[in-house]
């Protein structure tokens, strides 16, 4: 008897020692978590809208609304995570960068961030989290894949696997045709969404 | 439903846990002797990883998520499906005997199978929610059970052929993994 | 201090973790697409070990034996999410590349089973070289697989291109079945050397009692509970 107390006692003050060395490794990691993902993403808007000088909250950008105006056009497994209206120096407003995440990819999610100017030219994408399969999936993160959507004005994407040839086609990865697919559905939902929100401002 | 089902088989097939995630090698390679032990060990595979799928999944959702101490989970975690294993196996010798002489000595073994908190962490990335977990659960851990009673199958006819010395054991156990896996691609296709 | 040195050839050569004695095979298996991540991976999971090692020893007369698996397993995952929430701040590509395979480490096979079997039974010095040689031997194999399956697979070898851009390569030792594959040739490599030195005259085999690292102390923990 006196053994099982000891046991139990024992346990308890590891666990009760180990949780809050936790909570506190936690507390010191948060700031810096939060900081460093607040970056990566910052440094993928600058990449993908380099005329940028900074990133203010967009007008008639409402994220409410956003998963509305997918859905209308058929985008059911993409969502709109942000969008920010990118301006140059003297705020005049250049276009707008956004994070769109597919729930499409072969291995989960992919978000992946864009910057559209307002004559609606997409500048380019960059991925943000993407866990698809090494050496296959994966080479979507590479600018040979990238590359592709940069600076083109096209309102939707397709994808082909019997090479490019017009501007709105983008050569499939080979053996992940799933990958391509969530990442051009990706875009053209981040590009459905910039046209009605910018056309919403014109009005 | 149909979200259901794209989980089920997505996880059973697609994503087989062994064949393409690696989890569970160890039983896999272990306990694939004769199909008879590779079933039983596959079958209280099954039985634990959707319990412990619905255990943690309200856990997380009823307890990390309110008191906002979600970095814990991980430690959470193993200790419930260390206890739940527990708790499994005494209640199957008490109330259901002839269910514990089947699956019984495989118990205390799964605790330490990457599989089981796998995927209750799998499940908490993909924010699935109850329903789905369990059906996760029950998808990956069928997956487990095929592969194993497979490999079973092929290692009880490779006893009889002539393998190269240094291939003996392990080795030609790999080379039918790696093959299977290859074979497992083709269910791909299906998503 | 030839303990200390005796420990350190004892977990990287003679019961190498992952050549030889067949532990922690999901990891290994799984994140060794490229040989840094292999690196990556393997020293990860060395700061695990030696810091579980560590501790463990210290307060191997605290724990009583009855709670013993209960301790251990409470110690390692307390490092093992410390670790992941240090990755995260501060190298969080690493981080991103091993995924759900750093909370995973909780039940590397390696890392119980040291506790079980050398930890708790030995001094903090030669405990903690225990766990640096442990730790080595499991970088040591999963950097060789991840060498192998990046040469084959990708033309490279820590991220360094040596073929041309376009030139064709072995993809499918990146894929799954490149894996098992790899893995399966280095084992077997492994028993010729052993088979033709004509010491330990037996196969590396993962059976039942193979793979007791992880198994057996699920069981004994049990028993005595």
């Amino acid at each position: 008897m006196k053994n099982a107390v000891k046991s139990v006692i024992t346990l308890t003050v590891i666990t009760v020692v180990a949780g809050l060395l936790l909570g506190y490794v936690y507390e010191i990691t948060k700031d810096p978590i939060a900081a460093k993902a607040q970056e990566t993403k910052f440094n993928a808007y600058r990449a993908v809208f380099p005329a940028a000088a900074d990133f203010k909250e967009a007008a008639g950008a409402d994220p409410s609304k956003a998963s509305e105006i997918l859905n209308a056009s058929g985008f059911t497994d993409e969502r709109i995570d942000e969008c920010l209206a990118a301006v140059d120096s003297s705020c005049t407003p250049l276009g707008y960068v956004l994070t769109v995440t597919t729930s499409k990819g072969y291995g989960g999610d992919i978000t992946v961030s864009m910057g559209v100017s307002s004559e609606g030219v997409l500048n380019g994408i960059e991925i943000l989290d993407i866990s698809e399969t090494a050496g296959l999936g994966m080479k979507a993160d590479t600018d040979q894949f990238k590359g592709q959507f940069k600076d083109k004005k096209v309102s939707q994407f397709n994808y082909t696997k019997s090479g490019a040839s017009a501007e709105y086609e983008i050569d499939a990865i080979s053996g992940a045709t799933i990958t391509t697919n969530a990442m051009v559905n990706a875009v053209n939902a981040g590009l459905v969404y910039t046209g009605s929100i910018s056309g919403g401002q014109n009005e | 439903m149909g979200k259901l089902l794209t989980i089920a088989i997505g996880s059973a097939f697609i994503n087989n846990v062994v064949l393409s995630q690696f989890l569970g090698i160890c039983p896999f390679l272990g306990v694939s002797k004769k199909v008879k032990t590779a079933a039983g060990m596959g079958s209280a595979v099954v039985f634990v990883i959707t319990l412990a799928s619905a255990v943690t999944s309200l856990i997380y959702r009823f307890l990390l998520v309110p008191l906002n101490i979600t970095y814990l989970q991980t430690i959470v975690f193993i200790l419930v499906i260390a206890a739940l294993v527990q708790f499994v196996e005494m209640f199957l010798k008490k109330k259901v005997v002839s269910l514990y002489n089947a699956l019984g000595v495989y118990l205390p073994l799964i605790t330490t199978n990457c599989a089981v908190l796998g995927v209750a962490l799998k499940n908490v990335q993909n924010s699935y929610g109850f329903v789905e977990s369990v059906v996760n659960g029950f998808a990956v851990s069928v997956g487990f059970l095929v592969s194993i009673v497979i490999m079973a199958g092929i290692r009880e006819k490779i006893e009889y052929n002539n393998v190269p010395k240094a291939f003996k054991g392990t080795p030609i156990v790999l080379v039918t993994a790696g093959l299977m896996a290859i074979a497992f691609f083709g269910f791909s296709g299906l998503k | 201090m030839s303990k200390v040195i005796e420990r350190l050839y004892n977990g990287i050569i003679k019961e190498n973790p992952t050549l030889v004695l067949m532990l922690g095979m999901c990891p290994t298996l799984a994140v060794t697409t490229s040989a840094i991540n292999g690196v990556g991976m393997g020293l990860t999971t060395t700061v695990v070990l030696v810091m579980s090692n560590l501790l463990i020893s210290m307060l191997r007369k605290v724990i009583p034996d009855s709670v013993r698996i209960p301790a251990f397993i409470v110690i390692i995952a307390s490092f093992v999410t410390i670790v992941q929430l240090l990755l995260q701040a501060y190298i969080p590509s690493l981080y991103d590349a091993l995924g759900i395979y750093i909370p995973l480490i909780v039940v590397n096979c390696i890392i119980l089973g040291r506790a079980e079997a050398y930890a708790s039974k030995n001094k903090v010095i030669p405990s903690v070289f225990d766990g640096i040689g442990m730790g080595l031997g499991f970088t040591l194999g999963l950097t060789l697989i991840g060498i192998v399956r990046e040469v084959l697979g990708a033309g490279s070898v820590f991220g360094f291109k040596f073929i041309p851009e376009d030139f064709p390569t072995l993809t499918i030792f990146i894929l799954a079945p490149g894996a098992f594959f790899v893995l399966a040739v280095l084992t077997a490599a492994m028993n010729k050397i052993k088979l033709s030195s004509g010491k330990g005259g037996n196969a590396v085999e993962c059976d039942e009692s193979m793979c007791a690292g992880c198994t057996m102390t699920g069981c004994r923990g049990r028993s005595v509970k």
